[in-house]
């Protein structure tokens, strides 16, 4: 087979030592970003660039590869050990991950994260090297009608992270959806909701709000108690510090649809690995058999969003080696680095540079594994974090927000902004209003409100565009069905309760 | 006798020279890190841009002191240039302009600064941009995408940026030329745009002749006009949209360097030694002619000159795109 | 306060945040030119907003709103929680002019000693460690800028 040809072909690329190196040098970078909040992997890449100018250039697309698919593994480890997301796309890992942590499992915790990671990274790669220009051209078939479906899909899983009270999820996402109108509008040129402030025209930054909301949320809910020394438990002895072979078991479903989805999402321009985690998710809660008890701390909570946004790594670069389009910010400056170097990244790419698109294709096989190597060993190293005391723990959460989320920015006003969403998020708690699903309205509420409104302009007003082309007819059917199985749960729960009256 | 005068008029103009010296040439040297300023966030156009330029300013060892670019995104423009401001009289930092920086103050009433209260040092380039259609439409030349948009009013399609961006602001201008109509979709990152013009989903977009190369290259896209006034090298065989009767005021996309308000002659004079040293550097016209930009080195007064008519022009071309002008 | 009357209030609450949001969409136009206006969105979010939280009144009052299951929310706790944030915000206020370690020292000590009642000496050696390792690794290893206070850290 060709693929196999050009694979071998790759390997011997990747296998130089000097490619070894910088694949690991990469990679291990890449993890530390994503550790940290707030220093993300554009910012690092973008600052390497000029670095690279010495390299030779399939060198140096392998470290940078390294280092955007190697955050992805990071992300995790502060989302559940303090609850603080490292990446944006490691806010759903809070959700369950930092229950975990919790109840003592922070090392399974963390090693179904890295093996999840593993997995779907590598399934990412597979998909990239097996299926990247048929995907490109499918993806091509994404217009906004299918984006705005797309969207509707991810918040109709607010369905799924309801919890007990549908109605205040509702409303968490309806504040989430109106945050992310706050801003300048694209199509008018207008302010909204800005409030005279010239910091807010290009609208609330994502991490200051999710880092304000789970990590200071949580350290104001635990304020309320002295001697919280009880709340992180950790268990003695290597077998809680890893995750068991039931855990792998309950996870397989999770790392394939993670995998699958991350993948797919990744492709398609504009969607991030955010909407892929949150997808993913609430997949994985939609099929499992015991729904309700995500969000407490089940361990398929956590390799979903994991996998989906390693997985969605790969699935980025194939409409970036495909067609030289970038499907993020981090993409475009992987595309800035190409330019950089004398190539014209297109569709004639990887026909005229096959070196450089097999060596990178190989190299991701090694640094999923080096990147397996590094982070399980270090799992039960992370996890002591958890045996400091409490008032080491609190202050250190809150100056790890505080230097994550200055150095975003080097601006003060977004660590204010931080602050207040901390309150928010400690109120949320309070009140029992689900902080997920506000993320989510702000996660998918700017890109929803676009996408309705590319459409409408593409049909001039016409609302039927949206059910009338395939793509997203189905996926609009996927959603309404997804909207209506609670109330297909309750209508049987009431004739099940009606026929046991009768009995 | 002659020895004696000889020898007192180089007395004199030693003398002369040396207190010269240290009253006329207080020039002004860098003597700590260089912050240049960019509005967009790391990997942003201007991002990559700067961080070129600072790479080969070094490399070429223009500045003796090394540069670091700053991001200062939000507001369009409003942030980075609110910076700049706040940066009065200091003489290690400068800002990346692009025509953001002139038109955002015009439409946003929350920016505080404009282009007039900043200095400006130089203009290096403009950026050309053509216009592509997919190679298989029916469109061989503007003027039958014109045709096909009178036939057809507004159903044709154009994937662009914000509407205050120059896409739309020269359609605007070629719409009202020829009385064709046709619709404008915004999408915020470039490589959407492009995957809707791939994907059939638009029929136009205006789009800069280094990201369309590759594509016209494998044959997927078509350029049927270029909005420059003369033809552009790389595409000889592309008439300018004047050529083919649409007589249009060409937006210039022009990107450079400023510096904070009220800067003094001396620190104008060292900036604009730099870069007119480095604009004739090697590595820079290499960097230009890979990237495809026009080259258009402006400084002085020629250069407060395009600030101003800039302004005018954009002023009169948004306020025709029914953008509210604040200023 | 019990769960009830948190809800009332929060459905309260949002309902006005809902009518706030409904009052500014309706400035903004509702269709543009180019199709639905900057107006369209936020309005309806708005009346979404009012509706839920009618919903959520509603539901309070009845008598289902029991089963809700959770913590009641006991608010005299919630006074040590909200002096923690107070700390916090002055903390962040201070940021600008003292600088990132010294205000994080004062965070540090208030939070250990008047919320933990822990000995001072304990507060300072743990505020100045973390100020430390912070500078170390942000400051030095990774470049990272913090801001400083007039003596350069």
């Amino acid at each position: 087979m060709d693929a196999l040809g050009n694979l071998l072909l790759g390997f011997s690329v990747a296998l130089t030592p000097i490619n070894l190196f910088w694949c690991l040098v990469g990679v291990i970078l890449g993890t530390t970003v994503g550790v940290l909040p707030g220093l993300g992997p554009a910012a690092t890449i973008a600052m390497l660039l000029p670095l690279t100018l010495k390299m030779d250039h399939t060198t140096a697309i392998i470290a940078l590869a390294g280092i955007f698919y190697g955050a992805r593994y990071g992300g995790s480890t502060t989302s559940i050990l303090l609850n603080i997301p490292g990446e944006s796309s490691s806010v759903v890992t809070c959700l369950d991950g930092y229950q975990l942590a919790r109840q003592g499992r922070a090392g399974a915790a963390l090693g179904i994260s890295a093996i999840a990671s593993f997995i779907a990274g590598t399934i990412g790669v597979l998909g990239l090297m097996l299926v990247a220009p048929p995907l490109a051209r499918f993806a091509l078939r994404f217009a906004p009608p299918e984006y705005f479906a797309l969207m509707v899909l991810g918040l109709a899983m607010v369905v799924f992270l309801a919890g007990e009270s549908m109605i205040k999820a509702l409303l968490a996402m309806l504040v989430g959806l109106w945050i992310s109108t706050i801003g300048t509008d694209l199509f008018t040129a207008e302010s909204r909701f800005t409030f005279g402030q010239m910091k807010l025209l290009g609208g609330v930054d994502f991490i200051s709000a999710t880092v304000g909301i789970f990590a200071l949320g949580e350290v104001l809910v635990n304020l309320e108690s002295r001697g919280g020394a009880e709340i992180f438990k950790l268990a003695k002895g290597l077998k809680n510090l890893l995750p068991t072979f039931r855990d792998l078991k309950d996870c397989r479903f999770a790392f394939l649809n993670g995998s699958i989805v991350g993948f797919l999402v990744g492709a398609l321009p504009g969607a991030g690995a955010t909407v892929a985690s949150f997808l993913s998710y609430g997949l994985e809660k939609a099929f499992s058999r015991h729904p309700q008890k995500f969000g407490t701390g089940v361990i398929e909570g956590v390799a979903a969003p994991e996998a989906a946004n390693n997985a969605d790594a790969g699935g980025a670069l194939v409409p970036l080696l495909t067609l030289g389009i970038p499907g993020g910010n981090t993409t475009a400056i992987l595309l800035g680095g190409l330019i950089l170097w004398g190539y014209k990244p297109g569709p004639l790419l990887i026909q005229e540079h096959p070196e450089l698109f097999w060596g990178l294709v190989a190299s991701m096989y090694i640094g999923n594994v080096l990147l397996l190597v590094l982070n399980l060993p270090l799992v039960p190293l992370f996890a002591q974090i958890l045996r400091l005391p409490y008032y080491v723990l609190y202050p250190l959460i809150l100056g790890i927000s505080v230097v994550g989320v200055y150095s975003v920015n080097n601006s003060l006003f977004d660590v204010w902004v931080m602050g207040l969403f901390g309150l928010l998020g400690y109120l949320m708690r309070k009140l029992n209003f689900p902080a997920a699903a506000l993320i989510l309205g702000m996660v998918l509420g700017d890109a929803l409100e676009r996408a309705l409104r590319q459409s409408l302009m593409m049909s001039q007003g016409d609302l039927s565009i949206l059910i009338a082309r395939p793509i997203s007819g189905t996926l609009l059917f996927l959603a309404a069905l997804i909207l209506c199985l609670p109330a297909l749960r309750k209508v049987r729960y009431w004739r099940v309760a009606a026929i046991e009256r009768e009995a | 006798m002659k020895h004696k005068a000889t020898l007192a008029t180089m007395i004199i103009a030693v003398v002369m020279a040396l207190t010269g010296a240290r009253v006329w040439s207080q020039e002004f040297k860098p003597s700590k890190q260089i912050e240049g300023v960019v509005h967009t966030g790391p990997g942003g156009g201007s991002d990559l841009l700067a961080r070129a330029i600072a790479e080969m300013l070094q490399k070429e060892k223009l500045i003796s002191q090394r540069m670091q670019i700053v991001n200062k995104s939000g507001g369009g423009s409003a942030v980075a240039m609110a910076y700049l401001a706040e940066k009065k009289g200091d003489p290690h930092t400068i800002g990346f302009f692009t025509g953001v920086w002139v038109t955002n103050p015009l439409t946003s009433k929350e920016a505080t600064v404009t282009v007039k209260d900043l200095t400006p040092i130089v203009r290096l380039i403009l950026e050309p941009a053509v216009i592509a259609v997919k190679a298989d439409s029916p469109y061989k030349n503007m003027n039958d995408f014109i045709e096909a948009a009178k036939k057809s009013p507004n159903q044709l399609r154009q994937s662009g940026g914000s509407v205050t961006g120059r896409d739309n602001l020269m359609r605007l201008l070629i719409q009202k030329a020829t009385g064709a109509q046709w619709t404008y979709i915004s999408f915020p990152s470039g490589g959407e745009r492009l995957s809707n013009l791939l994907g059939g989903h638009v029929q136009m977009m205006v789009i800069e002749p280094q990201e369309a190369g590759e594509h016209i290259r494998a044959g997927n896209l078509r350029v049927i006009a270029s909005l420059t006034e003369k033809r552009l090298p790389s595409l000889p065989n592309v008439p300018t949209i004047k050529e083919q009767g649409i007589d249009v005021t060409i937006i210039p996309q022009a990107r450079g360097v400023l510096a904070p308000p009220a800067a003094s002659k001396e620190v104008v004079q060292y900036w604009e030694g730099v870069f007119d040293r480095f604009a004739k550097s090697a590595s820079w016209k290499q960097y230009v002619e890979q990237n495809q930009f026009e080259d258009g080195y402006l400084k002085g007064p020629p250069l407060n000159k395009f600030f101003d008519e800039l302004t005018v022009l954009m002023r009169g071309v948004l306020k025709e795109a029914g953008a509210k002008v604040v200023r | 306060m019990n769960l009830n009357k948190a809800n009332l209030i929060s459905a309260l609450c949002l309902g006005a945040f809902g009518i706030y949001v409904i009052s500014v969409a309706a400035k903004l136009a509702y269709v543009s030119e180019v199709g639905p206006g900057p107006g369209f969105f936020p309005l309806w979010l708005g009346i979404g907003l009012v509706v839920f939280a009618a919903c959520l009144i509603f539901v309070s009052g009845s008598a289902d709103a029991n089963r809700e299951k959770g913590k009641s929310s006991s608010w005299r706790t919630g006074g040590r929680a909200l002096a923690g944030w107070l700390a916090l915000m002055v903390a962040i206020a201070l940021l600008g002019r003292i600088g990132f370690f010294l205000s994080f020292v004062v965070l540090t000590i208030f939070l250990v000693v008047v919320l933990d009642r822990r000995p001072a000496l304990l507060a300072l050696g743990v505020g100045i460690g973390l100020a430390v390792a912070f500078q170390l690794i942000f400051v030095v290893a990774l470049d990272v800028s913090l801001p400083k206070g007039f003596w350069g850290f």
